[in-house]
């Protein structure tokens, strides 16, 4: 299964460099405003297909492009329910944090576990190769994450039964 | 009082607002025709496949798809047949596969990789298989195929 | 020849004009103000400020043969900008007029016309404004191009005979239009596109074939060709005579960018980075190179960080944003996957601008990008073409 993973984050690599070609954009519907257009969704020329990649039925990535911003939600894989519970809580931590993550976005879109929204000022402010790189590391270190988080919890968890139980025992 | 002029999207009612269907130009063959064709290609590709001429039967299916809202059927006959095609081809195969094609077919062949990977699990869909099928296609066809692909309004 | 690579600013150049002798520049470094600066060596200082805009200025053009800058803003206003001595200092300023557009959105694109006395400014209120100079009055007064377009327009380009006016819009069309106002402009001359053109004609609306917003459109030199660029990474040139489209499609990211430097070869730019030429006649089109000689530049790419290969990338990211306060830009190069840029420019190219050369032969042209370099480039330099940024492999 792991070497279907070079080829899933290559394809998510070359999509996201095709959608990540924005341009400010002042907004057509509010004058003086300038909103990231795939956020408001009124005007419907300047929106582009949303693209999914998919590795099985479990882990997917949904872009949604337009003309000065992209949407990036992530699916991670999430086999049983601890994970399902490790991979809320981190999701969650770092979205309280999202302001320091300055790509990512607060909430994630329904049906997907993170999102992130890639705007003009970002592709302005800071190389669009090294966005796509860290949303590719991001991804690669997800996984990785949650199995660690899962083993150590496992390990934490045995230790104390362990003990436990080995002060019930004698 | 009746305030419910309020909820009133006004923005629908304008006329210059550019709606979805103004985005491209309809499909001109109808649902049943489309249908007809993709039955048609159905059996052409089969023969094709017999005699193991991957390119030929790909250039069949690729050839004028049948896109937009109403036609529905035709649209899943289709993405069938590419599917049995995919999965039939040897990895190694792949590549000269796509060399052979017209840029017209690289580009609808992207549209297709991309419909069927946002429906993981119908069909006979394999992920590695598609994933394969499109490192290799973007290898050769660049970048520049997916960002047709999203512009293209004739969704497939 | 080696282009010439001026590092003006760390901001985005929105905008950049040339004077009509190349000592003076106007750039507007995506801010509310557009700065003027003048060569000094080897580089650009400035020397004045221009300030009246109250939001970002989209476009500016300077008007080579009346001196006359025109500058438009998101703030739906544009302003034409005359050199006058200053009563109290009695040094040359840069005094702005205010021109009423009419237009409720913000003003996207502005162009001088080729005899200067009009300028087109486009718009995102889904018309275009075309103004000219009312001596009456003393002041610049508006016509609104509105019908068939349905979304913003995104670029505007002058036939040469000052009728005629091309514009690409965000509803994935190129228009012609006819501009022609009754007290500034003398009966045309029958072109290829027509004759007896009253006001908002038009004379040909184009699509590409995969649809996508046009970026840019050009006029040939003689006025008889269109060649637009759109989103779908494709590159069309129109003969309207025989009404034949070559759609020329690139396996690249989109151009946005686009300057004819004789009649039948043009040079085009985008988010890809680098300046591509394109040489055809009525029979074909094609792809030729790129101005910019990747195998000379070698890449000086970023070294390889690995210390944070120790932490996994996330929980590093979220440390370094947590500790020193550092957003989401890559702790780039402890995985495999660094991508390494070895153009000139490291980020989109927005603007192609003819610098030396008269209109049908240009020998030099300058771009400016959204990385805040100025580069001007000679036209007859053209290699194959190296790497294209997204298509590279990383193993």
């Amino acid at each position: 299964m792991s070497n279907v993973l070079r080829p899933y984050l290559a394809a998510v690599r070359s999509t996201l460099t095709a959608a990540l070609t924005l341009e400010n954009f002042s907004s057509q519907v509010v004058e003086r405003h300038n909103k990231p257009e795939v956020e408001t969704g009124g005007s419907k020329e300047v929106l582009l297909n949303p693209l999914i990649i998919s590795r099985n039925e479990n882990e997917r990535v949904l872009i949604e492009s337009s003309i000065n911003s992209i949407r990036l939600s992530i699916k991670i894989k999430q086999a049983d329910e601890i994970e399902r519970i490790l991979c809320h809580k981190f999701t969650r931590f770092m979205m309280q944090r999202a302001e320091n993550f300055i790509v990512l976005r607060r909430k994630p879109v329904p049906g997907y576990d993170i999102s992130f929204l890639i705007t003009n000022t970002h592709s302005e402010t800071m190389l669009k190769h090294k966005i796509v790189d860290f949303i590719i590391q991001f991804m690669e270190e997800v996984d990785r994450e949650i199995s660690e988080m899962k083993l150590s919890l496992n390990a934490r968890a045995r230790i104390v039964a362990e003990t436990y139980l080995a002060a019930i025992a004698t | 009082m009746d305030v419910a002029f309020r909820k009133i999207d006004i923005d629908a009612f304008d006329d210059e607002v550019l709606r979805e269907p103004d985005l491209y130009e309809e499909d001109p063959r109808g649902p049943a025709q489309a249908l007809d064709e993709a039955k048609q290609k159905q059996v052409a590709v089969r023969s094709a496949l017999a005699r193991n001429d991957i390119v030929d039967a790909l250039s069949i299916v690729l050839d004028n798809p049948p896109y937009g809202p109403n036609v529905e059927e035709a649209k899943n006959v289709s993405l069938q047949i590419l599917l049995t095609i995919l999965n039939t081809t040897k990895s190694t195969e792949i590549s000269t596969v796509i060399k052979s094609l017209s840029m017209d077919a690289r580009d609808i062949l992207m549209k297709y990789l991309y419909k069927g990977m946002g429906k993981p699990g119908w069909g006979d869909i394999s992920g590695s298989v598609l994933l394969g099928w499109h490192e290799k296609l973007t290898e050769i066809a660049g970048t520049g195929c997916i960002v047709r692909t999203m512009t293209d309004r004739r969704t497939v | 020849m080696a282009p010439e690579v001026y590092r003006i600013a760390r901001a985005p150049i929105t905008a950049h004009a040339f004077n009509a002798d190349r000592s003076t520049l106007a750039v507007s470094l995506n801010s509310n103000d557009a700065q003027i600066l003048i060569r000094e060596d080897q580089e650009w200082t400035t020397i004045e400020t221009l300030s009246e805009h109250d939001k970002l200025i989209t476009s500016i053009d300077w008007a080579p043969n009346s001196n006359r800058i025109v500058t438009a803003s998101q703030d739906r206003n544009a302003y034409v900008w005359q050199q006058t001595p200053d009563p109290k200092t009695g040094k040359v300023v840069w005094k702005p007029t205010l021109v009423l557009l009419r237009i409720n959105r913000a003003a996207t694109h502005v162009r001088w016309s080729p005899n200067e006395d009009k300028f087109a400014v486009a718009s995102g209120a889904r018309a275009i404004a075309v103004c000219s100079f009312d001596p009456e009055n003393n002041w610049w007064v508006s016509k609104l191009l509105k019908k068939p377009i349905r979304s913003t327009v995104l670029c505007v380009d002058w036939h040469p005979n000052n009728v005629l006016l091309a514009a690409g819009s965000a509803d994935s069309q190129a228009r012609v239009f006819s501009a022609y106002i009754k007290e500034v402009d003398s009966k045309p001359v029958a072109t290829v596109w027509g004759s007896k053109l009253p006001f908002n004609t038009i004379c040909g609306e184009y699509r590409s074939p995969a649809g996508g917003w046009v970026h840019g459109v050009a006029f040939s030199p003689t006025g008889d060709l269109l060649a637009f660029t759109s989103h779908d990474s494709s590159l069309n040139v129109v003969y309207p005579g025989s009404n034949v489209v070559h759609n020329i499609r690139m396996p690249s990211l989109p151009l946005v960018s686009l300057l004819w430097t004789t009649e039948d070869t043009i040079v085009a730019a985008g988010h890809d980075c680098q300046p591509y030429v394109f040489h055809g006649s009525e029979a074909g089109w094609q792809e030729t190179g790129t101005l910019d000689d990747q195998s000379t530049l070698g890449g000086a790419g970023p070294a390889r960080r690995s210390g944070l290969a120790a932490r996994s990338g996330a929980f590093a990211a979220f440390q370094a944003a947590d500790s020193r306060g550092l957003g989401g830009s890559a702790a780039g190069g402890s995985a495999s996957t660094d991508t390494k840029l070895n153009t000139v420019h490291h980020n989109t190219i927005t603007s192609i601008r003819a610098h030396d050369g008269v209109k049908g032969q240009i020998e030099r042209i300058s771009t400016t990008g959204v990385d805040g370099s100025l580069v001007i480039w000679d036209v007859s330099a053209v290699s194959a073409v190296a790497s294209r940024l997204g298509v590279m492999s990383m193993r």
